[in-house]
Order: C-alpha cells, then sequence, then structure tokens
C-alpha cells in the first residue's frame, strides 16, 4: 500500500521533462563509455560519476541511474559485435551473439538483448521494490555449503551444454580449472603456481582469458583459413529488425533469465556470471533447436542478457537492504548513494524512503530511456561489421588488446594475452570447445573456496553439504542433470544417431 | 566457421599424442605443486594443495583418454591452416607487447593494426600504419582527456597531450 | 637534507594553491571491505575540498593486500598521483604470504585512521557475551568458527591473541577467511558461522539495526558507539588497533612525496575528512613523515613476534 504510494510519487517526480533530459544524458554517456573495452559497467559508473555532482538531487540520481544501465548496456554490445566481452558478465552474452552478428543476424542479437534487458530490468526493479525484504532472508540462507552446491549445479548444467566429445570439453574443463589455480589461495594466503612472478600472483583475469580465446582465437583462426577462401561476414541478412519467429522465440528466455538471475544477483556471493551461465544451459536444454546453440541461437543471447541485467537490480537487493555492497558495480553505486546523502544500511528503507524509492524510480524511467535510445541505435551498430574485414579484424584486434592494457598496462597480462590466443587458435584448429575453458576459470575458484570454507565450519565433516535442505536439493538436481542424460543417450542412443544423420541431409 | 572444407587431405593423428604430452606435462606440474605446498588445511581437512592435485591426477586422465582415443580413432579432417596470415597477426600481437612500454600505446598498437591487416591480406604498410596509427592516437586521446584513464605513454603521446 | 627539504617545500607551495593533482587510489580489497570505504571517503572528500581534481578508486583483491600491493608496486612506480591504501592487515599479510613484495616497495605517506577491532554475533546468536563464547572455545576450539578477512590478517591476529590469552592453544583456533567484508557479513547475519571479527564500524550499522549484538571490541578504550565491553576489562589481555594508512608509488623523487604528503596532509585537516571520520565512526590517528616510518617498522616487527607466536609464521 504504503510501497505503491511511494513509487508512484517517485515516478511522478522522475516523469518531469527535465529529468527525463538528465535521463537521456546518462543513458547516452553510459552506452558511449561502456561499448569502449575494458570498460565494465563499474567502471563506467566510477568515470562518470563526477558529471553528476553538480546536478540536483533528482537530476543526479537519475542520471546516475541512466549512466548504470547505459553501461550495462555498452557491454553487451561489443560482446556481440567484436566478441570482446568487457566484463565477466556478458561473455556469456557473446557466445551465441556473435556467432549471430557473424551470421549478418546482429541485428535481431543486440535487439533481443535490449529488450531483453529492459524487460528483465522491467521486472527487477519491480521486484527490488516490493520484495527486497524477503528476498534477503532468503539470500542469507545460503552460506557455502548452499553456495558449493550452486556451483555443483553450475559445473555439471553448463558443461553438458558445451561441446559434442565429452573428452574434449572436460579437457577444455580441466585446463580452466587449472588456470584457475595460479595466484595467491584466498584461505591460506599461499601462492599456489606462481613461480615469483608476481604479476601471476593476481591469477589470470577472466576477461583477460575471455578476450584471448574468444576475439584473438578467432582472428587467428579466420586468418588462417586463408585469404583465397572469403569467409563472408554477412553485415545484414534479412531483417535488422526481430522477424515474428525471434520474438516467439525470445520471450520466455527473458522470463527465464530475469527469474534466474534476479535471486542469484541478490545472494552475497552469487555474482552475474552465475547467473548468465545457469541462464545459458537452461535455454540449450529447454530449445527447440538445441543444434542452433554455437552457431547463433537466439535463445541464448535472450537468456544470459536478461539473467544479467536482473541480476544486477538483484545486486540492490543486499545493498538497499543490508547495507552490503557484494559486487564491484555495487560498491560504486554505494560511493554514489553517499552523495546523496543516502546511507545504506539495515534502516535505509525505514530513514529516507524518499531516496529509496526515487532510486528506485530513476532506475525504471533510465531503463525505458535505455531502450528509446538504443533500438534505433542498432542499424547503426550493425554497419560496423560492413567494414571490410582486414579493417574489421586489425580493429578488433586493437580492441581486444586495448581493453587489457586500459585494465592493466603490464607486458606480462599483454603476454598471457597473447599466449591464451593462440591456445584459443589451437582449440579452434582441433575443434576444442573454448567456453568451458572460461567456466573452470570462474567457477573453479568459487567452489574451492566455497567447499573449504564449509568444510572449515563443520570441522572437516564432508555430511555437511548435504546437512541443509537448500544445499542438499541443488546437489540433488545436479546429480539429476549429470545422470539422466547419461542414462537418455545411452539408451536411445541409436535414435540420436538416425536423427543425427537425417540432419546431416 | 565449424563447417570444414571436405577436400582438404587428411593428416596424421599426430595432434592427439602431441596434446595428451602436453596435458600430462600440466598435470605433472600440478600434482608437484599440489605436494609442494605446506598443506594447511586445518579444520577443512584440505588445504591449497588438494585441488591442484585433483585437477592435475584428472588431466593425467584425459591424456591417456587422448592416447587411446588417438591410436583408436583415425585423424579428423582438418582444415589446413595458412601459417602465413597467422604469423603477421601473431607478430603484431608480439610487437605490441614488446613495444608497449618503451615507444607507448600509440606506436605499439598502430603495428598491431598494420600486421593485422596484412595478416588479412592487406599489405600496403605505407597506408595501414598511419591509419592504426591515427585510431591509436584517437583512442589515447579519448582515455587520457575524457576518462582519464592512463595508458602507457610513449614520445609521440608526450608530444601531442603533454604530461 | 636542508635542501631537500626547502625544495619540498617549494614544490609543495607552488603545486598546492595552482594545479589540483589528479588521484588514483587503489583499494586492494575487494568491495565492502574497511581499506575500500577508506578510498572511497578520501575521494570523496579530496574532490570535495578541491585537493584533487579528479580522483578514482580501484579495487584489486587478493590476499590480506598483498596482490594489489604487488600490482601497485610493479605498476604504478614512478607515478606520484597513484596513491595504496593499506594497514595493519597487510603488515601480516606480507609475513604470511612471504609476499616478494612488502611494505618497503612502495612509499608509506601518514597512517590516516585507526579502528577497534569488533567481535559480533547475529542477534539471534545463543552467545551473549564474550565470556560465554570463550568457554565454548576452552571445551572445544573446533566448533567456533571465526568468519574474518584473510588469512593472516589483523583479524586472524586478533582471534589468536584472543585465545592464547583465554589459555586456548592458538593455532587450534578454527578461522575462516572471506574475501570481503560483504560476504563475511553476510555469513554472520545468515548464522553460517558462529561469530564474526571485523572492523567494529562495519558492525554498527548492523548492531544498532538490531541484527547483531557487539561482544567485545579490541581497543584498550570502549568504542564510540558501542557499549560492549573491551576485551582488557573482560579479563584477556588483548589490545589491538587496526590502522589504516596511504602510501604513494615507489621511485618517486623528495618532491613528488613531499607534494604527496602535502596533499595528504591537507585532506587530514579539512573540514570534510573530520565530518567524514566522524560519520564513518573513525578515529583519527594520522601520524606522517619519520614518525610514521618509525612507528610501522616498530610495528612490522612486533606483528612478527605475534604471528611467529600463533603459528601463522614459520
Amino acid at each position: 500500500m504504503s510501497t505503491f504510494d511511494f513509487l508512484l510519487q517517485g515516478l511522478t517526480v522522475a516523469l518531469d521533462p527535465m529529468i527525463l533530459f538528465y535521463a537521456l544524458i546518462g543513458v547516452t554517456l553510459g552506452t558511449a563509455v561502456g561499448v569502449l573495452p575494458g570498460i565494465g559497467p563499474a567502471l563506467t559508473v566510477a568515470l562518470l560519476l563526477p558529471v553528476t555532482y553538480g546536478l540536483d538531487p533528482a537530476g543526479s540520481l537519475i542520471m546516475f541511474a541512466g549512466i548504470y544501465y547505459g553501461g550495462m548496456y555498452g557491454g553487451s554490445t561489443t560482446s556481440i559485435l567484436l566478441n570482446t566481452p568487457g566484463e565477466s558478465a556478458s561473455i556469456v552474452t557473446a557466445l551465441e551473439g556473435n556467432k549471430m552478428a557473424r551470421a549478418g543476424r546482429g541485428g535481431p542479437a543486440l535487439a533481443t538483448a535490449a529488450i531483453g534487458s529492459f524487460v528483465a530490468g522491467l521486472i527487477a526493479t519491480l521486484a527490488l521494490a516490493f520484495l527486497a525484504p524477503y528476498v534477503v532472508k532468503l539470500a542469507l540462507v545460503f552460506g557455502p555449503r548452499e553456495y558449493f552446491a550452486l556451483m555443483m549445479l553450475a559445473f555439471v548444467t553448463v558443461s553438458a551444454a558445451f561441446g559434442d566429445s565429452a573428452m574434449k570439453g572436460l579437457t577444455s574443463l580441466f585446463v580452466g580449472l587449472a588456470l584457475a589455480l595460479v595466484g595467491i589461495d584466498q584461505l591460506t594466503g599461499q601462492a599456489r603456481l606462481s613461480f615469483g612472478v608476481p604479476e601471476l600472483l593476481d591469477g589470470i583475469e577472466v576477461t583477460t582469458l575471455a578476450v584471448a580465446l574468444f576475439a584473438i582465437g578467432e582472428a587467428l583462426f579466420v586468418a588462417s583459413q586463408g585469404n583465397t577462401v572469403v569467409e563472408k561476414i554477412e553485415a545484414v541478412k534479412g531483417s535488422v529488425w526481430m522477424s515474428r519467429s525471434d520474438w516467439a522465440r525470445s520471450w520466455k528466455p527473458w522470463l527465464r533469465g530475469t527469474l534466474i538471475g534476479f535471486p542469484i544477483g541478490a545472494m552475497p556471493a552469487g555474482g552475474a556470471e552465475i547467473g548468465t551461465l545457469l541462464s545459458y544451459a537452461t535455454e540449450k536444454r529447454l530449445s527447440k533447436h538445441p543444434e542452433e546453440f554455437g552457431h547463433g541461437a537466439i535463445e541464448g543471447v535472450a537468456g544470459p542478457e536478461a539473467a544479467n541485467n536482473a541480476s544486477a537490480a538483484g545486486t540492490l537487493v543486499p545493498l538497499l537492504t543490508l547495507g552490503l555492497p557484494t559486487s564491484a558495480t555495487a560498491a560504486i553505486m554505494l560511493a554514489g548513494f553517499q552523495q546523496f546523502g543516502l546511507q545504506p544500511g539495515p534502516l535505509l528503507f525505514a530513514t529516507s524512503p524518499q531516496l529509496v524509492w526515487g532510486l528506485i524510480s530513476s532506475l525504471l524511467v533510465a531503463n525505458v530511456m535505455l531502450l528509446v535510445l538504443n533500438l534505433p541505435l542498432i542499424r547503426l551498430w550493425v554497419k560496423l561489421l560492413t567494414i571490410p574485414r582486414h579493417w574489421l579484424y586489425a580493429g578488433i584486434l586493437l580492441f581486444a588488446t586495448l581493453g587489457t592494457i586500459g585494465m592493466n598496462p603490464s607486458p606480462v597480462e599483454l603476454g598471457m594475452l597473447l599466449l591464451f590466443g593462440i591456445m584459443g587458435f589451437a582449440m579452434r584448429l582441433y575443434c576444442y570447445p573454448i567456453a568451458p575453458v572460461v567456466v573452470g576459470l570462474i567457477l573453479g575458484p568459487m567452489a574451492e573456496q566455497q567447499l573449504r570454507r564449509a568444510l572449515a565450519i563443520s570441522q572437516g565433516d564432508w555430511t555437511t553439504l548435504v546437512a541443509t535442505p537448500v544445499a542438499a536439493g541443488i546437489l540433488l538436481l545436479a546429480t539429476l542433470a549429470l545422470v539422466v542424460p547419461l542414462i537418455m543417450r545411452m539408451r536411445g542412443k541409436g535414435a540420436l544417431l538416425a536423427q543425427l544423420a537425417s540432419e546431416e541431409d | 566457421m565449424s563447417t570444414f572444407d571436405p577436400a582438404t587431405k587428411r593428416r596424421p593423428n599426430g595432434a592427439a599424442f602431441i596434446i595428451a604430452a602436453a596435458l600430462a606435462a600440466l598435470g605433472a606440474l600440478l600434482i608437484w605443486q599440489g605436494f609442494a605446498i605446506p598443506d594447511k588445511g586445518g579444520y577443512a581437512g584440505i588445504g591449497s594443495g588438494a585441488l591442484p592435485k585433483f585437477v592435475g591426477f584428472a588431466l593425467l586422465v584425459l591424456a591417456v583418454l587422448h592416447i587411446v582415443s588417438g591410436l583408436r580413432d583415425a585423424a579428423p579432417d582438418m582444415p589446413r591452416p595458412h601459417w602465413g596470415p597467422v604469423l603477421w597477426t601473431v607478430a603484431g600481437l608480439a610487437l605490441q607487447v614488446i613495444l608497449l612500454k618503451p615507444l607507448g600505446f600509440s606506436i605499439a598498437s598502430a603495428l598491431l593494426f598494420a600486421c593485422t591487416a596484412a595478416g588479412f591480406g592487406k599489405n600496403k604498410l605505407a597506408l595501414t600504419v598511419p591509419i592504426g596509427l591515427a585510431l591509436s592516437l584517437l583512442i589515447y586521446g579519448v582515455f587520457d582527456q575524457l576518462l582519464r584513464l592512463k595508458l602507457p605513454a610513449g614520445l609521440l603521446e608526450r608530444l601531442i597531450f603533454g604530461g | 637534507m636542508k635542501h631537500t627539504l626547502l625544495s619540498a617545500l617549494f614544490v609543495a607551495a607552488l603545486a598546492a594553491p595552482a594545479f589540483a593533482t589528479d588521484y588514483m587510489i587503489m583499494a586492494p580489497a575487494a568491495p565492502g571491505g574497511g581499506w575500500d570505504s577508506t578510498a572511497r571517503s578520501m575521494q570523496e572528500v579530496m574532490q570535495a575540498e578541491g585537493i584533487a581534481g579528479s580522483v578514482q578508486v580501484q579495487n584489486v583483491p587478493g590476499a590480506g593486500g598483498t596482490v594489489g600491493l604487488a600490482q601497485f608496486a610493479s605498476t604504478a612506480a614512478g607515478d606520484p598521483s597513484q596513491l595504496i591504501v593499506g594497514g595493519y592487515v597487510m603488515v601480516g599479510a606480507i609475513l604470511t604470504n612471504a609476499s616478494p613484495v612488502s611494505l618497503a616497495d612502495v612509499t608509506p605517506i601518514a597512517r590516516l585512521t585507526g579502528e577497534a577491532e569488533g567481535i559480533a554475533v547475529s542477534a539471534s546468536s545463543p552467545i551473549q557475551t564474550i565470556g560465554e563464547l570463550v568457554e565454548m572455545m576452552k571445551a572445544d576450539p573446533g566448533s567456533v568458527s571465526w568468519a574474518g578477512g584473510s588469512a593472516g590478517g589483523v583479524d586472524h591476529i586478533t582471534v589468536g591473541l584472543l585465545a592464547k590469552a583465554a589459555g586456548v592453544d592458538p593455532t587450534k583456533i578454527n578461522y575462516v577467511a572471506f574475501s570481503g567484508g560483504g560476504e563475511a557479513l553476510a555469513a554472520i547475519l545468515g548464522n553460517q558461522v558462529t561469530v564474526g571479527i571485523s572492523g567494529v564500524g562495519e558492525f554498527l550499522p548492523q548492531v544498532e539495526a538490531g541484527t547483531m549484538r557487539m561482544l567485545a571490541v579490541s581497543t584498550a578504550d570502549k568504542w564510540q558507539g558501542t557499549d560492549a565491553p573491551t576485551l582488557i576489562e573482560a579479563g584477556y589481555d588483548v589490545n589491538v588497533q587496526n590502522w589504516r594508512m596511504v602510501a604513494a608509488a615507489p621511485g618517486l623523487s623528495a618532491e613528488q612525496k613531499a607534494a604527496v604528503s602535502a596533499d595528504i596532509d591537507k585532506l587530514v585537516n579539512s573540514a570534510g575528512w573530520k565530518s567524514m571520520l566522524e560519520t564513518k565512526g573513525w578515529a583519527n590517528t594520522y601520524l606522517a613523515g619519520a614518525d610514521f616510518d618509525a612507528q610501522l617498522a616498530k610495528d612490522i616487527e612486533s606483528t612478527t613476534v605475534v604471528l611467529k607466536d600463533i603459528g601463522l609464521v614459520k
């Protein structure tokens, strides 16, 4: 009741024309900076925060919200068009999105990302407004063992989603896990596989690995196909806009992505990557066109993009209700809030409802503004792909390395980019799936730390892992996800082969 | 991209054995490191060395699987890579790594740009180097002047942007 | 010496009023922790007071700040616009990690603040006093799981000292390291661990809201904002204060160092910083120059002894 009143009050403030203008500027700036390589949403907000200082509170709040959403969307744009994900949460978007862009379907890919982000942002922001106190209680149920179970579920479902050969998929995954071991072990402070190189103490940056394997490996592979065999990148094939079937295939993934992303984002150790990975795996399993995955399936863009945006709104749940910033972006937002005299903490909703609801309505308005700005821009973005491919690839490599240089201009980091680029090339040459390497690097350390924390708390008692219904339930789900397809495959091997054979024709 | 020209010639399946050797080497390295780290498992029972050992053994198993599959299965059809363009591109990346600190972002990146363009069939360096340089300087300017993010500066950047 | 001082003064006088330099402050911790909020507070005040044109904060989390320190030492060398926030935790982490990069590889500028360590449980925990907690540790040290920051940090050291003072084998404590303040706090609130230890400031908003109960603070005197007893009052001879500092890049000239010190001095003496300290509940323990260098050397020495004592450093 009062919740609704506050929201309406906030919205009437936000719908003032001048305020809308600020929202537009914020979204434009956010998109422009977010598109730059190596600059994820957190950095975008951090860089542009000072721009908002001069405005009145309402104006600066909404510009801030616009920058935030613009930065998020800008990152997906480069993932889709150039295969250079700027942050770990948009890696999954690159998987199918870039394949779509290369097949002349960059327009629909960008559109489904934009509309999916909008839908997810809308639903998740409303959920934030009405459900935050309940969601946060749920999120606190998750301790190390529950997180560990969640990681296992992610491992199983995600590995099943990549590659046709189990041996090759597992090889990729374990190479990723091996890379994940490099650096200081957070729980004991001991250095592992660093061989005395200080730069390696940082571990291997996920975006460095992803950009190297995706963008550089791909470029080398395309180069190796020679210049005589012209692999044509068609900028636009069919409509630049989403077709009826694109809509039909997108709306469910948007909703499912939101459903997966929001609660995981709300968990203090959840993170956007897991939401996007789980959404991708879910969409592949539920899709009527699983064979299109890996070659540009629109569901594989729609779901993860929605999950990414929903999880960003989810991050605001612990931030606004408990004062816990659980991601880099949330921490930057905290700095922004303090500028508005808002001290996030358990009492925030009670002590400064005006500002909280002002923020939430600003987020809603900025979300709409993002769509208004970006849908017409798609036509321009896909033009990027029409430039001749020697310029295009030269530009992609320049951008790919710029991302690393901008974040950490060390020759070691750049050398790793080259080394992993060559690895990505070799993997493509011998048909090893690329994504599991990145999955191993992302999930490996999370799973390891949570397992060891859970075991420390239980003093080495492994039964602790199934001691709560939530943990046991998730682990059971993971086991089923592992075992059921195996049984199905053994039983239906003949049928499956026949089906594959018929598709060859 | 993953559909290959079936006309390309069959290669001997040495690749599987080379990959197996690489996996075995990586696995052995991990196991060695896993045992080398003093165990501080504490109450958890598993410390810093546990996961390296586990991943190391898994890699050894995968190496064995690769050998088995290499003996059993014929080599898959492979596209024959053109090494020239690949070498151009790798050389461009390597040049950037080496020259980034001494010459600054713009020159190093311009060379990367030109080498890549050459790899993709545009080898008029007199054209590609200046274009790459203009693009890199523009990027440097945007990062330095608008975003206040410092990219490695060389003589050229200091000349143009000061500092 | 005299020459250096003069030129430093000259540079400071010249640089200070005319050019507000830009700074990049590295917070070598995950978002949400103490160093992160120190860096962000500096950012806010330096910009608001016009001490710097633009200030950016970069988070590089991991292993008690040594990951960030190593990166800082290698990438910021010679750049007077780069600062790093650090503190007592880092001193311990450098030792336990046998880090190849130490505080000798950067240019410490000043100690800024100090804070008591707080020991707190979730409001729904059955544990009411620090005495009850210690009794539990005496009975079965493994059954008391402590959530805190990186292994070997001030949180860990304080728990070790408490155990030792209470007659519990300090090597037997069950300490669970979390990488950021946010995650540890969530684990305490969610009753995943028995008890949490962290800077008092991170617990106070929760205590005010009634979601957590503070059992004790680690300083010699009571801490503002909570009536929890000090450990000494509770009968355990432990006195720890977690200080935070700012350091500049290695390889700075004397002039550059003086200019940075002058900016930090201006920051600390500004009205904005004073009100910031008040809202954050941080105590001003500003110490700069040779005094700070001497204090730092002393702290490093005593920390080495403590860590060896509790079995974290061989």
